[in-house]
């Protein structure tokens, strides 16, 4: 949803599909050294991610590399809180990414919807 | 916490001493000795046979069995940190429901804070390649059993902060129910946004990385975590 609001207030054309779509090119500069670090971060890939880190800050340069993990270790913990509680979107989120949502699959992640997922099948 | 060297803000390197030091201490509804279990637990999970095994199943409400645990903390307990901390994108109202036949609102929102901040310090910890921080021995005392008697029903499992919905130019209110959602026990929303402010703002982040950067890493973040919010 962040992403989006980035994009309008950047006037630059993001491509949202790369928030669900691993193989999609963010349009974000160095997207692809930003995604690695990400995914082997919250993954825990610890022993993958000192190469990745390396590799990162040799284009971006040891702060900016530094900053990605920060990012991603902040919304590791904020995306348990905000799972963990049930809280709902913003008004004027939901309001506004109802398209974005159903095309990028992250409606997928509602919590009515995992609750009739997972409630139902176990 | 960190090595001098390191690039980071001493906003954040503070804060995490911060958030270590209040773990410690005793919380609203927790010693500061069952915090730190709840810090254990979590760490814990991430090689608990069950909580692998539930990951894998279809569902996470599937499997009976214990949990791997060590800190002798209520299981009840066990069972809320370590889903939180292996497979928090499936957690359901359901199982929610389940658990505050056990704990309180105020009870239950005490532990997400404290796992929440604890997994911020701990992931960035680890992906800087520094292993998780040492605890400090805890600090004695009685829980102060504070909570805010004015939140309320909005929407989410647990009661929340009443806040303003005026908007914000970041087409978010100015309060966001994210900023609303450990409402009913102030220490705990102390807790863990004292831990997060540092890594993010919503307009004009203090990063070396843009706004944009920094959106792409949270939305992937959210993805890989399959969080709605």
């Amino acid at each position: 949803m962040l992403l989006r609001a980035s994009s309008q207030l950047d006037q630059k054309d993001y491509d949202l599909q790369s928030v669900t779509d691993a193989h999609t090119d963010p349009g974000v500069a160095h997207g692809e050294h930003l995604r690695a670090l990400t995914e082997a971060t919250i993954r825990g890939d610890w022993l993958n991610l000192g190469p990745i880190r390396r590799r990162a800050e040799a284009a971006m340069g040891e702060r900016c590399a530094v900053d990605a993990l920060v990012v991603a270790a902040a919304f590791n913990g904020i995306t348990r809180v905000a799972d963990a509680t049930g809280v709902p979107l913003d008004d004027n989120t939901a309001a506004t990414t109802v398209s974005m949502r159903a095309e990028t699959g992250i409606d997928d992640f509602a919590y009515a919807a995992k609750s009739a997922r997972y409630d139902e099948s176990a | 916490m960190y090595p001098a060297t390191l690039p980071l803000s001493d906003r954040l390197t503070s804060a995490h001493a911060e958030t270590w030091q209040l773990i410690a201490q005793p919380g609203d509804f927790f010693t500061g000795d069952q915090r730190q279990r709840m810090v254990r637990a979590a760490r814990e999970a991430l090689t608990c046979h069950h909580c692998e095994q539930s990951k894998a199943a279809l569902s996470p409400n599937a499997l009976a069995g214990k949990h791997e645990d060590s800190t002798e903390l209520d299981e009840v307990i066990v069972d809320v940190v370590h889903r939180v901390r292996t497979d928090p994108g499936r957690l359901t109202r359901a199982w929610f429901d389940q658990v505050r036949r056990y704990l309180s609102a105020q009870e239950y929102v005490e532990i997400v804070s404290v796992v929440a901040s604890s997994v911020i310090v701990d992931t960035l910890h680890n992906a800087l390649g520094l292993g998780v921080p040492a605890m400090a021995p805890p600090e004695p005392g009685r829980p102060g059993r504070h909570y805010n008697q004015d939140a309320v029903d909005a929407g989410g499992w647990v009661p929340m902060l009443d806040a303003s919905q005026d908007m914000a130019d970041t087409g978010l209110p100015t309060v966001p129910n994210i900023a609303r959602s450990l409402g009913l026990v102030p220490s705990a929303t102390a807790l863990f946004f004292g831990t997060f402010r540092p890594h993010y703002a919503l307009k004009d982040i203090p990063l070396s990385i843009s706004q944009a950067q920094a959106e792409f890493v949270a939305s992937r973040v959210s993805a890989i975590n399959e969080c709605f919010y």
